[in-house]
């Protein structure tokens, strides 16, 4: 029996090794890197033990698993943002949605990441399309900001939590005025209620705690979580349309030291040099060019290229209505903006390595040697309506590409000549 | 228009032994033909295409073809045609680029959900009762709407506008071409059959059964339908006899008109055609039976998620599937979602359409059904763009009993044409140029030929249009 304990141990390290830390080779491969290496023909990708080891010519083949991508491009995964990936099954089902609150209580802090599912159908449905982590944030709410997003990985596992709390989602404009009773004016006034009440919490707390301090609007659970935005530690980012929405809470970001980003802006290519200066980044669909309200009149469908143009930083984001389900879809709004005048480079960059350096993720979004290993291997132009995801990689391991719509697909693809057979499996 | 026939005749016989057409007209309200079209298409010059790829629709496609079209018809489609004589001949080398017919849309809400998407404007929806077969699509939609000219930028260049779902019977939808004019009348595709708007499953059992009424399940959709169409049929029959006593020369009593039940008569008749907006392969199944009982047709279910697992059967009774290339999971009944969707009901021999229900999409079919042929080819259905074309062209034709005017490229059909500016299925390929009935009526490199809506106009800065 004691000789047995060693073998095992040896045995179970083996193992493990094999599952998480087998090494790949990426042969012939055209790389987009979006590091200094920029893009590269024919490039080798070595990753091992999770983490990319080299990229370059000519690696050789040393590994335990070598692709051959010659003819194929590889890409960081895409980085969904702003969606409900793993907080909801079926939109019209409630009881499956755990993206939203309709609640007094639940504000700023309400973070839904705890409510995350990895066994939801749309994580391999997303993942085998490409998509390796995503920025879940609070749908809509009742508050002018209604909570938190946090970064999750694909992979598959529980709680697959990247980080926690990387930013704040709120509205103002037509949504925001509605909240707070039917002005943006008093929106405003109720959003500098919440970040006064913030700093009095930050320099009183003791007293709030301890009831000796007067009565705040504010919930303490909402108090605490507006400490990390007040200190400039994490991004606000605001869903806002109008040009003159945009000016009024640039000047608002200004005065209050906030970390501002931009969310929808259908307008912001009419301000595009207020926000270029102000350094704030614009999160935004490019394939939405629908005037849908009266605050989204100049929506246009080269924003995103008028936006570049003017020094803006840009994140994308898919089509509002399919963003959680297909969020894998961002690839194909980017290649709309490349077509519509955006440098190919950043229409890629902002839905890989540009969120990832705006919301504080400092290994992943490049294929760079040290770099988290999660990248996926397309059939041909990533942002091409024609190609596919070959292989997708998390953590250093190569990910199934098997969905519940694949398994649909294969009991009905014969159904003409197969009719009795279809249910057997 | 059929039925406005068969009552003008009968109006002719009731009112005199010889009247002239204009008379009946006069005479017999019911005669008159309410909301015909007043399309005018536009005079333009002789085009001649040359060095295109030509996607003909007809599972053609043709390299470094022509097409000639002049008089708003395609005159001819081919390799080597040389070039016409007609004066004023406009000649495009279209080197690099593709033609292809125009792109139709079975299934879109521009004009009756116009953009900006207000409730003052969203008259898409009569959700005051299950059935509401009397009210018309085409007296809702805003011509105004600036949606209209961001699909023609998409290169669509006729559309069907339905009525929305809530309901177990919708109402009539209108086909359009792509036009601004300044009431739905000159908007409206000459001699296109009105279709019936029909809805399955979630949304009508939910608009109605959360008001505690009939129908608040799928059993009571289907009694929904059923007790419609006997009702219609018992009105299809005295207006039968009706006409055949006047026939025989001893008028019986004329039966009482009924707005709702011309309309489902009319579908009977096999005038218009019915639009089945249904995701479900079990339920498609039932509609069809409903179909059978009643003696009518169902022209295209909408939609239609599941139609995979029961392509055979749309194949066997001729029923088009309208189909999205990927979305999905908004409700439950379209959780089974696969995006080889398209590929299979193709692949089954059925008819195949791609189509938008978004004022996004449509701008967008091409590459709609670019994914979908991507799909199945990666799944080894070997789908070229002569395949994919027909799901946003003739097909779609097709589904609104329009293929003998439009729809392909083929001698003495409408030259409703678009030039891309590459392979249009490609993400970063643009519509160059659309021409409808053989006028440009969009051109991407001539701000003149960009149709511009009333709403465009001054509203942000007063000098400029919104775009």
């Amino acid at each position: 029996m004691k000789l047995l304990t060693p073998i095992y141990t040896v045995l179970v390290c083996i193992a493990s090794f094999g599952l998480s830390a087998e090494s790949i080779l990426i042969k012939n491969a055209k790389v987009h890197t979006q590091s200094e290496q920029g893009t590269l023909e024919d490039a080798d990708i070595l990753i091992d033990n999770g983490k990319i080891r080299m990229v370059g010519k000519g690696i050789g083949s040393d590994a335990d698993r070598v692709i051959d991508a010659k003819g194929m491009q590889v890409t960081p995964g895409i980085f969904a943002l702003n969606n409900s990936i793993g907080l909801v099954e079926i939109d019209a089902l409630d009881q499956t949605a755990d993206s939203y609150v309709d609640d007094e209580f639940n504000g700023v802090s309400f973070s839904p990441e705890e409510a995350f599912n990895p066994n939801s159908t749309l994580i391999p449905h997303n993942r085998a399309n490409g998509v390796t982590r995503t920025l879940i944030a609070p749908a809509y709410g009742n508050h002018l900001l209604r909570g938190q997003a946090s970064v999750m990985s694909l992979n598959g596992e529980y709680h697959p939590l990247i980080k926690k709390g990387v930013a704040v989602f709120g509205s103002y404009g037509e949504t925001g005025s509605n909240i707070a009773g039917g002005s943006r004016a008093t929106a405003l006034k109720q959003l500098q209620l919440l970040l006064d009440e913030a700093r009095e919490y930050s320099d009183n707390y003791e007293a709030i705690l301890t009831g000796e301090y007067r009565e705040l609007f504010t919930s303490i659970e909402d108090l605490k979580a507006l400490q990390p935005l007040i200190k400039g530690e994490i991004p606000l980012v605001m869903n806002v349309h109008r040009a003159a929405d945009i000016k009024a809470l640039l000047r608002f970001a200004s005065r209050n030291n906030l970390r501002l980003i931009i969310n929808g802006a259908a307008e912001a290519w009419m301000v595009a040099k207020d926000i270029a200066r102000a350094n704030v980044p614009v999160l935004l669909d490019p394939m939405d060019n629908i005037p849908r309200s009266f605050e989204a009149l100049g929506q246009r469908i080269d924003n995103a290229s008028l936006l570049h143009k003017a020094g803006v930083t840009l994140l994308f984001q898919g089509p509002g209505f399919q963003n959680t389900h297909n969020g894998h879809t961002v690839r194909h709004s980017a290649g709309l903006a490349v077509a519509y005048g955006l440098p190919y480079d950043i229409a890629l960059a902002a839905f890989t390595s540009t969120p990832a350096t705006t919301f504080g993720l400092s290994n992943y979004g490049q294929i760079k040697p040290g770099f988290n290993a999660e990248l996926v291997v397309w059939d041909g132009d990533p942002l091409e309506v024609t190609s596919v995801a070959e292989k997708v990689i998390i953590d250093g391991k190569v990910m199934s590409m098997v969905t519940k719509s694949k398994r649909l697909r294969d009991r009905y693809k014969n159904i003409t000549t197969d009719k009795n057979t279809a249910f057997n499996k | 228009m059929k039925k406005q026939f068969i009552k003008t005749t009968i109006a002719a016989l009731l009112s005199a032994v010889i009247v002239s057409c204009a008379d009946d007209a006069k005479d017999e309200k019911e005669g008159a033909k309410p909301f015909a079209s007043r399309y005018q298409p536009q005079e333009f010059a002789p085009v001649f295409i040359t060095n295109a790829t030509i996607l003909t629709a007809t599972d053609e496609q043709i390299d470094k073809g022509s097409v000639y079209f002049k008089d708003g018809k395609v005159v001819e489609v081919g390799k080597d045609l040389s070039e016409p004589s007609d004066d004023g001949l406009i000649v495009i080398d279209a080197k690099g680029k593709w033609v292809t017919p125009g792109i139709i849309d079975v299934h879109s809400h521009l004009g009756v959900y116009p953009a900006p998407g207000v409730q003052s404007s969203a008259d898409g929806n009569e959700m005051t009762a299950p059935v509401t077969a009397e009210v018309w699509a085409e007296h809702s939609v805003w011509p105004q709407d600036p949606q209209f000219s961001l699909a023609l930028a998409g290169g669509v260049t006729s559309m069907q506008i339905l009525p929305g779902s809530a309901n177990l019977v919708g109402g009539r939808s209108v086909t359009l071409k792509n036009v601004l004019g300044r009431s739905v009348m000159d908007m409206k595709f000459p001699d296109a059959p009105h279709g019936l708007k029909m809805a399955c499953g979630e949304n009508p059992k939910r608009v109605y059964g959360s008001k505690g009424r009939a129908p608040a399940t799928r059993m009571g959709n289907v009694a929904g339908y059923r007790k419609s169409w006997i009702q219609a049929a018992d009105y299809k029959k005295q207006w039968d006899a009706y006409k055949s006593s006047v026939e025989a020369g001893k008028p019986g009593k004329k039966p009482k008109r009924d707005l709702k039940l011309d309309t489902l008569m009319d579908v009977l008749n096999g005038e218009i055609l019915v639009h089945n907006h249904c995701y479900r392969a079990d339920e498609m199944a039932v509609m069809l039976e409903i179909a059978k009982e009643f003696d009518y047709k169902v022209s295209t279910f909408h939609h239609a998620i599941e139609s995979y697992k029961i392509a055979d059967l749309l194949a066997e009774n001729d029923v088009c599937s309208a189909m999205w290339s990927d979305w999905w999971g908004f409700k439950q009944e379209a959780y089974d979602t696969i995006p080889e969707n398209v590929a299979l009901v193709e692949k089954a021999g059925a008819c195949a359409v791609v189509h938008s229900d978004s004022a996004i999409g449509i701008q967008h079919l091409n590459k709609e059904a670019a994914k979908a042929m991507t799909s199945g080819n990666k799944m080894g259905l070997n789908l070229d763009a002569s395949d994919a074309i027909k799901w946003i062209t003739i097909n779609a034709a097709k589904s609104l009993g329009i293929e003998e005017q439009t729809g392909s490229l083929e001698e003495g059909k409408m030259a409703d044409i678009v030039l891309w500016d590459g392979n249009p299925f490609s993400v970063y390929t643009k519509a160059e140029k659309v021409f409808i009935d053989g006028a440009l009526m969009y051109d991407r490199n001539n701000d003149e030929l960009q149709p511009i809506s009333d709403f465009d106009l001054g509203t942000i800065k007063p000098e400029e249009n919104r775009l």
